[in-house]
C-alpha cells in the first residue's frame, strides 16, 4: 500500500477529485493548508499598496492506494492539476504499513 | 457613669495608637456625613435641569437677519404669532419649541449616532483578527464616555456663552433654555445631536491607533479628546460667541464640521499614530514592506456604506431646521455627489499602479468625499460638489502614500481621510461657494447681500478663502499641538502602548480575555 500526498492549487480540487474517481479511487482526505515553494509567496494589494503574502493557500489531498494503482493515480492527479504555471504543487508517495477499517476491523488492502 | 466614660476616653487618647484609631474613625464619620449632605443637596440640584430659563447669548454679526427670519418663522406657524421679536442686538428665543425642527434634529441625531456602527465596522474590518474585540469595545466605550463628559462640561464649553475661546454656561445641563439659540429646537435635542458629533470625532482617533494602544491609554486619551479638545476647539467655530465667527472681512464657515469634527479628529489621530509608533512587524514601503491587510473586507465595506448613510444625518441635519427644505435637499444631494465622485476618483487613481480595482481604497475615497463636502455642502452647487469630492478622492491616496513614506502607521487611514480631506473640504468653500446663499436660518438660507458666501472661483475674491485658511489653520494646528502634548502625557503614564508580549499575543486576548472569533483558528500565516 502506498500513500499519495498531493499539494495542489485550491481551484483544481474539483477536477482532481473527478479524475481520481474516474480511475477508481474510492476515498480521499482533503485539508486546507498554507505554504510556499521556490517562488516564495506573492504580493497582494491592500488600499493602494502591495504587501507580501509568504504562505499561499493550497489544498493537501491524501489518498492511500494499492501499490499497483499508484502510477495510474499519480498521472491522473498530474493531468488534472497541471496548469503549467508556477505554484502547481507537488506529489509525494510513501509506503504505508497497515490500513484498518474501524467498523469491521478488516486489515490490509481490503480495508482501503 | 457618664463622667467615668469621658474619663476613660480621655485617658485612652494619651495612647498614640488609640488616638490614631479615634481620628480615623472620626474622620470617616465626618466624610460620610459630608457625602450625605452632598447627596441630599447636591444631587437634586444636579439632576434638575431647566431650572433657569437663561437665553443663549448670540452676539454674532448676523443677529439682525436672524431676528428677521425669526419673524417670518413666527408668522408661518399659525397660532404662534405672539411677541414677534424686535431686531435688537441679542435675539430672544422663539416663543415656542418648534416641533418640526426638533423632530428633524432628533431624527438626524439618531442617524449620526448610527455612524458609530459604521465606524466600528470599518475599523474592525481594517484591523487584524487579533484586535477586533478591542476596536469594537473602543467604539462603544468612547460613546459612553463621550455622553457623560458632554453632559458634565463638554456641551457647556462648546455651546455655552463665555468668551471667544471657551464657553461657560450649562454645566451638567443646568439652566438650559427651552430652545437653543434662535433655532427653535428643544435644547436637549440639540444636545443629543451635538453629542453624536462629539462621539464621531472621538472615534475617528481610534482608527489610527488600533492594534497597539493599551485600554487604559485609550480611556485616558478619549477623556482628553471628547472632554477637552473637541469642545474647546469646537467652541472657536461653533460656539455662540466663538472668535472665528467674528473674523473680518468674512466670517469662518464650517457647515457640518469638516474642520470641527474631521480636522480635529484627524489631527488627533495623526498625533496618536506618531507618538505610538508603528505596530510591531509593520514594515514600510521604502523598507521593502507593505501594509498589514485588514481581516474582513465585508464588514469594512458595509461599515463605509453605513457611514455614508449616517452622513445624511450629519450634513442635512446641520440645517437644524426641517423648514429649510431647499437647504436640506441641496445638502443631501451635494453630500451624495461628493461621495460618488470621491469613490470613483480613488478607484481610478489607484488602478494604473496596480492594475487592480482596489476595494479598500475606494471605501476611503468615498469617505474622503463625504468628509470634504461636510463643510461646504450648504453653499456649493452639485457640480462643485462633484469636483470637491473627486479632489478629495485623489488627496486621500496621496496622503496615504505620504504617511507610508514618513513611516507613520495609520491602520485605517484616519488621517488621510479625516485630516487631509477635512482641511481640503474647509478650504474648498473659499473656492466653490456659489454666492447664492448665506448662513442657514430656521426658514432657509439667509440671502441678504452682506451675508452671502462667495468663493474665489465664483468671483467672490479671496475673503472667504482667507477666512477658511485662518479658521482651519488655527484649529488644526492648535489641536495638533495640544494632541501631541496629550499623547505624550498619556505615554508618560506608561499606559499608552501595550507591552510587546501583549501586542504579539493580540490585544483581544491580552486586554479582553477573548477573541472575536473563538471558534476559528486564527494565526498570522
Amino acid at each position: 500500500m502506498k500513500k499519495i500526498e498531493a499539494i495542489i492549487k485550491p481551484f483544481k480540487l474539483e477536477e482532481v477529485k473527478d479524475a481520481l474517481q474516474d480511475v477508481g479511487i474510492q476515498g480521499m482526505t482533503v485539508s486546507e493548508v498554507k505554504g510556499f515553494g521556490r517562488q516564495k509567496g506573492h504580493t497582494e494589494i491592500y488600499r493602494g499598496s502591495e504587501y507580501t503574502v509568504d504562505f499561499l493557500p493550497k489544498i493537501k489531498l491524501e489518498i492511500v492506494v494499492d501499490a499497483g494503482k499508484v502510477a495510474e493515480a499519480v498521472s491522473a492527479i498530474i493531468n488534472a492539476a497541471k496548469t503549467g504555471k508556477i505554484g502547481d504543487g507537488k506529489i509525494f508517495v510513501s509506503n504505508v504499513d497497515e490500513a484498518i477499517r474501524i467498523r469491521t476491523e478488516e486489515r490490509g488492502p481490503g480495508a482501503l | 457613669m457618664k463622667k467615668f466614660t469621658i474619663n476613660r476616653f480621655l485617658v485612652k487618647l494619651h495612647d498614640p495608637r488609640e488616638r490614631t484609631f479615634f481620628l480615623a474613625l472620626f474622620g470617616g464619620k465626618m466624610l460620610g456625613l459630608l457625602a450625605c449632605f452632598v447627596i441630599v443637596f447636591g444631587l437634586p440640584a444636579l439632576l434638575t435641569s431647566m431650572t433657569g430659563k437663561a437665553h443663549a447669548q448670540t452676539a454674532s454679526a448676523t443677529s439682525n437677519t436672524v431676528a428677521k427670519a425669526l419673524d417670518a418663522a413666527t408668522n408661518a406657524i399659525a397660532g404662534a404669532a405672539a411677541a414677534a421679536p424686535a431686531a435688537d442686538a441679542t435675539p430672544p428665543n422663539p416663543p415656542y419649541v418648534n416641533p418640526l425642527n426638533t423632530m428633524w434634529v432628533l431624527v438626524t441625531a439618531f442617524l449620526v449616532f448610527f455612524m458609530q456602527a459604521g465606524f466600528m465596522f470599518l475599523e474592525a474590518g481594517f484591523a487584524r483578527t487579533r484586535e477586533t474585540v478591542n476596536v469594537l469595545l473602543e467604539g462603544i466605550v468612547d460613546t459612553c464616555l463621550c455622553g457623560v463628559l458632554f453632559w458634565a462640561f463638554g456641551f457647556a464649553w462648546m455651546f455655552g456663552s463665555g468668551n471667544g475661546f471657551i464657553g461657560n454656561q450649562y454645566y451638567f445641563l443646568q439652566g438650559i433654555p427651552d430652545t437653543y439659540g434662535s433655532t427653535g429646537v428643544a435644547t436637549l435635542a440639540y444636545f443629543l445631536f451635538q453629542f453624536a458629533f462629539a462621539d464621531t470625532c472621538s472615534t475617528i482617533t481610534s482608527g489610527a491607533m488600533l492594534g497597539r494602544t493599551g485600554f487604559w491609554g485609550d480611556l485616558w486619551y478619549s477623556i482628553g479628546v471628547s472632554g477637552f479638545l473637541y469642545p474647546i476647539f469646537g467652541h472657536w467655530a461653533w460656539g455662540p460667541d466663538g472668535w472665528l465667527n467674528n473674523i473680518k472681512p468674512a466670517a469662518f464657515h464650517d457647515f457640518a464640521g469638516s474642520t470641527v469634527v474631521h480636522t480635529i479628529g484627524g489631527m488627533i489621530a495623526l498625533a496618536g499614530a506618531i507618538v505610538l509608533g508603528p505596530r510591531l512587524g509593520r514594515r514600510f514601503k521604502r523598507d521593502g514592506g507593505g501594509p498589514m491587510p485588514g481581516h474582513n473586507m465585508t464588514i469594512a465595506a458595509v461599515g463605509a456604506v453605513i457611514l455614508w448613510f449616517g452622513w445624511y444625518g450629519f450634513n442635512p441635519g446641520s440645517t437644524l431646521s426641517a423648514m429649510d427644505m431647499q437647504g436640506i435637499a441641496r445638502v443631501a444631494a451635494n453630500t451624495t455627489l461628493a461621495a460618488c465622485s470621491g469613490g470613483l476618483a480613488s478607484l481610478f487613481f489607484v488602478y494604473p499602479r496596480s492594475r487592480k480595482w482596489d476595494c479598500g481604497m475606494t471605501l476611503n475615497g468615498l469617505l474622503a468625499g463625504l468628509v470634504a463636502i461636510t463643510c461646504p455642502c450648504y453653499w456649493v452647487s452639485p457640480g462643485g460638489s462633484l469636483i470637491i469630492g473627486a479632489v478629495a478622492g485623489v488627496f486621500v491616496v496621496v496622503a496615504t502614500d505620504v504617511l507610508e513614506y514618513l513611516r507613520i502607521d495609520d491602520p485605517c487611514g484616519a488621517f488621510p481621510v479625516h485630516g487631509v480631506c477635512g482641511i481640503w473640504g474647509t478650504l474648498s468653500l473659499g473656492l466653490f461657494a456659489t454666492g447664492e446663499f448665506g448662513a442657514p436660518t430656521p426658514t432657509g438660507a439667509d440671502t441678504s447681500a452682506d451675508a452671502l458666501v462667495k468663493g474665489l472661483l465664483y468671483g467672490g475674491g479671496t475673503d472667504q478663502l482667507v477666512a477658511q485658511v485662518i479658521g482651519n489653520g488655527a484649529i488644526g494646528i492648535g489641536v495638533f499641538i495640544v494632541a501631541m502634548a496629550l499623547m505624550y502625557a498619556v505615554k508618560a503614564t506608561g499606559t499608552l502602548r501595550i507591552s510587546k508580549e501583549g501586542e504579539l499575543e493580540g490585544l483581544d486576548l491580552h486586554e479582553h480575555g477573548a477573541g472575536a472569533y473563538p471558534e476559528q483558528v486564527t494565526s498570522s500565516i
